[in-house]
């Protein structure tokens, strides 16, 4: 296969995977997808997920148990047709540059997994098979009334005999049902089992870097109720002469905000549980933190630091674009991708933040201070934005952030310190100088 | 042998614990200050323990020829490299302190039905070795003890457990279980056999017989199948994993992930430095190659292609058939230095990746100033540099500590990487990876030399990678030392390259124009005669 480069010389990976998720209905399959579609997306690797549930969706909006019986012929056919049609749609965007790509379907059998080893492997494609295998009862019913409920399938029903109907599909599915390599017989899978939540865990001939990079992201995920704080440092001198980057300390309002910050938190948290706060190891962000209360645990993290602006740090946003007008071009219309002289891309910032999405994702409570476009690009990892949209999201300074993870979705809250501030923003195309966001692009 | 004391004594003295018996790994050595070896450590507590986690037993599970030591040995290197402190407590060296030199343990050591002096000899050596680990725990503050035995019993396991658990210490097993008789043999092969009792015999002949040997020695071995204890099962080598997790968290994964991507078979990493750029470079300009820079680039890539050729050469006429050439994959960082050094090779079809982690170190603040200037205009900051040159960051810039953190994921996927690899990089970046494969003091990354007129080439063995360096021929001696562009920190010791008398030899005067120094040769590591004595070594 030919090396693919992503428009700016930088080579993408040469491998491409599908993820064909495997388990009865209920097991947090999606959930699983879901998350790991917006981190591989987030990495900038291409990634999309093939809902198959959908597709049936199209032909049989609203089915009952009944449908999902291996007996119903009918039924039996027009599952299978949801399936090879999602298929097919995968392979389509596989061709079109796609890295990887999810099958969120049910492949309970070995008949199905096969077909769709062989189907997708003759286009030359890697597969890894990801099960959620769950025999605690309790677990199921709870992720049944939480979210099956409530599934398009189920519209305009009563939500108890939806969750009995619901149940009675899975016994429909249990009949047919074999975990991967119960019978010895899968062993040449790539496979991930998880079973019962984590408890234990099966790794299968793992291939390559990028699948075990998917299995770790996946072993680190919990399901413990947490929050993640963000917020930018408080206004910088140099933020009052609309310069970026540098390495300057707090203006008369900004260290008004890191007094009024520990205020701030405990009204967000709502107990005085402590936090940990990672800063960056620049003098604005570890200024704004010093207030916060002293059993806060405080760490510093150099992979924080404010997007380098290479030749053009300290300078305004006029004087780059005196300087190196071109660039200042360049830059409004790829703004993720454009790399500054000697300097970073938001592109870069994202590579060099993913420890800290892999630390964050197995911590509980975590508050940030860091700067506009790490925030940035911590913010689009939790609200899925794309790369066109997230360096231009507008993160005003002497704000609270807090962000909220469930099951589908990422729940956001402001609490803003009432402490006036220059803005930092600057619309895209726009003349070269700060201006306040406009109203429709808020967070 | 290597130690004065007899091994009686030192089997009884309160504290004994391996200081360097056997070499075998480079990791028993290190100074006790073992916050020296942690190139990566992302922050530090009071206690020293990271990760949330408290003190840690990792008992190791398997038979022998399961490759055992090996995991043990990188695993270690790897959460030293996180700054995980970390020891790894051999058992069978605390059965040969005890049973002393030449002695021998009883033939029904391992039986289960041992007899009662049998079972008071075992119970002795575990005790000992079990004291050494809650000392060490307790008072050095270590939080990862790797406890390298068969424990080859589900009871013997379980106990084990509860003792450590009444300790305060978690216990996580890890057990190499291996049914691919290929690859038993291939260890057995490389690593028990080139002991006198196998002397002349035909290797497979001599492998078969080692792995009889251990059977009978030890009859009973229960794969691990404990539900209520926190293991890791590495099938055949990596092919497989089953991971029972009762208690266990990001540490486990973190060991799990690493073990993913580890794998036995043998290639090179080559390490080069990028050319030399145009006289106006700096870190923040980016400059591309210079005319030079150019030649250098040509040039590398003849030597490396013609070592390579070589190596082949050699490694057929020893097989007598036509090897293949393990596929070269080239790694550079973002930078145009590095990009326009692979040029050639991509010219030549190989297959050149970009990756952003392995930009230079930044300099911050000192970029472009002199050693001189930056003394004058930062003297306390080049106070605490010289106290410790591996964490201390002067304004703006990273310090070797921040590339470290920055290098990790590159440093597990070049564990993965079953190709040979050429890495094309910044001094700096090549002193950190170089200290990861090489396991380096922190202390010494900072000093680590890559003169531009070698390529280091590094091939790993068992149980400690080798270091050769090739020189490449022909280059303008200008362009080898420290070029201009680089930065100019000063750190303890002269540059790369940098000419400096070698005492001894001739006066200052006489020397020759380019006399340089360079770290040896070639850094041998015996690791295989070394072990050869552990060929009785069944725990």
């Amino acid at each position: 296969m030919a090396p693919k480069t992503n428009g700016i010389g930088v080579q993408v990976e040469d491998t491409q995977i599908c993820v064909v998720m495997v388990g009865l209905p209920a097991r947090g399959k999606s959930y699983i997808a879901q998350k790991a579609q917006r981190y591989l997306k987030w990495l900038s690797i291409p990634a999309a997920t093939f809902n198959v549930g959908n597709y049936r969706r199209n032909d049989s909006p609203q089915p009952s148990a009944d449908f999902f019986d291996t007996n119903n012929a009918e039924g039996e056919r027009k599952r299978r047709a949801a399936a090879a049609a999602a298929v097919a749609d995968m392979l389509k965007w596989f061709k079109n540059g796609g890295v990887v790509g999810i099958l969120d379907a049910t492949n309970s059998t070995k008949e199905r997994r096969k077909w769709v080893l062989d189907t997708v492997t003759s286009h030359g494609i890697e597969v890894i098979f990801v099960e959620s295998k769950c025999d605690d009862e309790e677990l199921v019913m709870a992720n049944i009334r939480d979210v099956k409920a409530t599934s398009p399938d189920y519209k305009g029903q009563d939500p108890e005999s939806a969750a009995q109907d619901f149940r009675n599909r899975i016994r429909n599915y249990e009949k047919v049902y074999r975990t991967i390599n119960a019978d010895g017989d899968e062993d040449d899978l790539t496979y991930l089992k998880i079973m019962n939540v984590g408890k234990q865990v099966i790794i299968n001939r793992i291939k390559d870097y990028l699948q075990s990079r998917i299995v770790y992201y996946l072993m680190n995920l919990h399901i413990r109720p947490r929050s993640v704080w963000l917020s930018r440092h408080g206004e910088s001198m140099l933020n009052l002469e609309g310069r970026i980057g540098g390495d300057a300390g707090l203006s008369y309002r900004g260290q008004e905000y890191a007094r009024k910050l520990p205020e701030l938190v405990l009204e967000s948290v709502g107990s005085d549980r402590p936090l940990t706060v990672w800063t960056s190891t620049l003098k604005r962000t570890i200024a704004t933190a010093r207030h916060l209360p002293a059993h806060y645990n405080q760490l510093q993290w150099k992979a924080l630091d404010e997007l380098d602006a290479g030749v053009c740090d300290g300078m305004t946003y006029q004087e780059i674009s005196d300087m190196y007008p071109e660039d200042f071009q360049a830059r409004d219309e790829d703004k993720y991708n454009y790399r500054y002289r000697g300097g970073e891309s938001y592109r870069d910032v994202v590579i060099r933040l993913e420890p800290i999405i892999m630390e964050l994702e197995r911590s509980e409570d975590i508050l940030i201070i860091s700067h506009q476009a790490v925030i940035r690009c911590i913010y689009a990892y939790f609200m899925q934005k794309t790369q066109e949209e997230s360096p231009w999201v507008p993160v005003p300074l002497h704000t609270l952030m807090k962000l909220t993870p469930r099951a589908y979705g990422t729940e956001v809250q402001m609490f803003k310190a009432n402490i006036k501030a220059v803005s930092t923003w600057r619309g895209k195309g726009s003349t070269a100088k700060h201006e306040d966001p406009s109203p429709d692009g808020g967070v | 042998m290597d130690t004065l004391l007899t091994a009686e004594i030192a089997a009884n003295a309160p504290r004994y614990r391996r200081k360097s018996s056997t070499f075998i790994d480079g990791i028993h050595d290190v100074s006790d200050d073992q916050g020296n070896m942690a190139p990566a450590q992302l922050y530090s507590t009071m206690s020293g323990r990271l990760f949330h986690s408290g003190r840690i037993a990792i008992v190791m599970v398997g038979l022998p020829a399961r490759g055992k030591t090996h995991i043990c040995v990188s695993m270690a290197r790897y959460l030293q490299w996180l700054g995980v402190k970390t020891r790894i407590f051999h058992l069978g060296d605390y059965r040969r302190a005890t049973v002393g030199d030449g002695g021998h343990v009883p033939q029904d050591y391992f039986y289960p039905n041992a007899s009662p002096a049998s079972v008071m000899l075992r119970q002795k050596i575990l005790k000992k070795c079990r004291e050494d680990i809650y000392a060490w725990l307790n008072h050095e503050n270590g939080q990862v003890a790797i406890y390298d035995a068969v424990n080859p019993t589900a009871s013997g396991r379980r106990s084990l457990a509860k003792e450590f658990a009444k300790h305060d210490v978690q216990t996580l097993f890890l057990e190499s279980y291996v049914d691919d008789e290929e690859i038993l043999k291939e260890n057995a092969r490389n690593v028990k056999i080139s002991s006198p009792d196998f002397h002349g015999m035909d290797p497979d002949e001599a492998a078969s017989r080692y792995l009889k040997r251990i059977q009978e020695k030890i009859p009973v071995f229960e794969t691990m199948e404990e539900h209520e204890l926190n293991y890791v099962k590495m099938i055949n080598a990596g092919q497989a994993f089953f991971y029972n997790n009762v208690s266990f968290n990001y540490l486990s994964h973190r060991i799990v992930f690493y073990l993913t991507n580890l794998h036995i078979k043998s290639r090179t990493t080559f390490f080069v430095r990028a050319g030399t750029a145009g006289e106006e470079d700096s870190y923040k300009a980016d400059a591309p190659l210079s005319e030079e820079g150019q030649a250098y680039a040509v040039k590398m890539t003849e030597t490396l292609l013609r070592h390579r050729e070589q190596e082949r050469k050699v490694l057929a006429e020893r097989s007598g058939r036509d090897e293949p050439l393990r596929p070269l994959t080239v790694w550079t960082s973002t930078r145009l230095r590095t990009i326009q050094t692979g040029d050639p090779l991509k010219e030549k079809g190989y297959k050149v990746r970009q990756r952003s982690q392995m930009s230079q170190i930044n300099p911050g603040v000192c970029e472009k100033l002199s050693e001189r200037a930056i003394r004058s205009l930062y003297p306390e900051e080049v106070e605490r540099h010289e106290l410790d040159p591996y964490h201390h960051r002067y304004p703006r810039a990273e310090s070797y500590h921040d590339l470290a953190v920055r290098l990790e994921p590159i440093i597990l996927e070049l564990e993965r990487e079953q190709n040979d690899l050429l890495i094309i990089a910044h001094e700096s970046v090549l002193r950190v990876l170089y200290s990861y494969l090489m396991h380096c003091s922190t202390m010494d990354i900072p000093k680590l030399k890559f003169p531009r007129d070698e390529i280091i080439e590094i091939i790993p063995a068992a149980y400690q990678n080798e270091a050769k360096r090739i020189h490449i021929p022909g280059l303008d001696p200008k362009m080898i030392p420290g070029s201009p562009e680089d930065i100019r920190i000063p750190v303890p010791g002269p540059p790369s390259g940098q000419l400096s008398p070698i005492p001894g030899m001739s006066s200052p005067a006489e020397l020759p124009e380019m006399v340089v120094t360079r770290p040896p040769e070639k850094v041998v590591n015996k690791a295989k005669e070394m072990v050869a004595d552990k060929v009785a070594d069944e725990d």
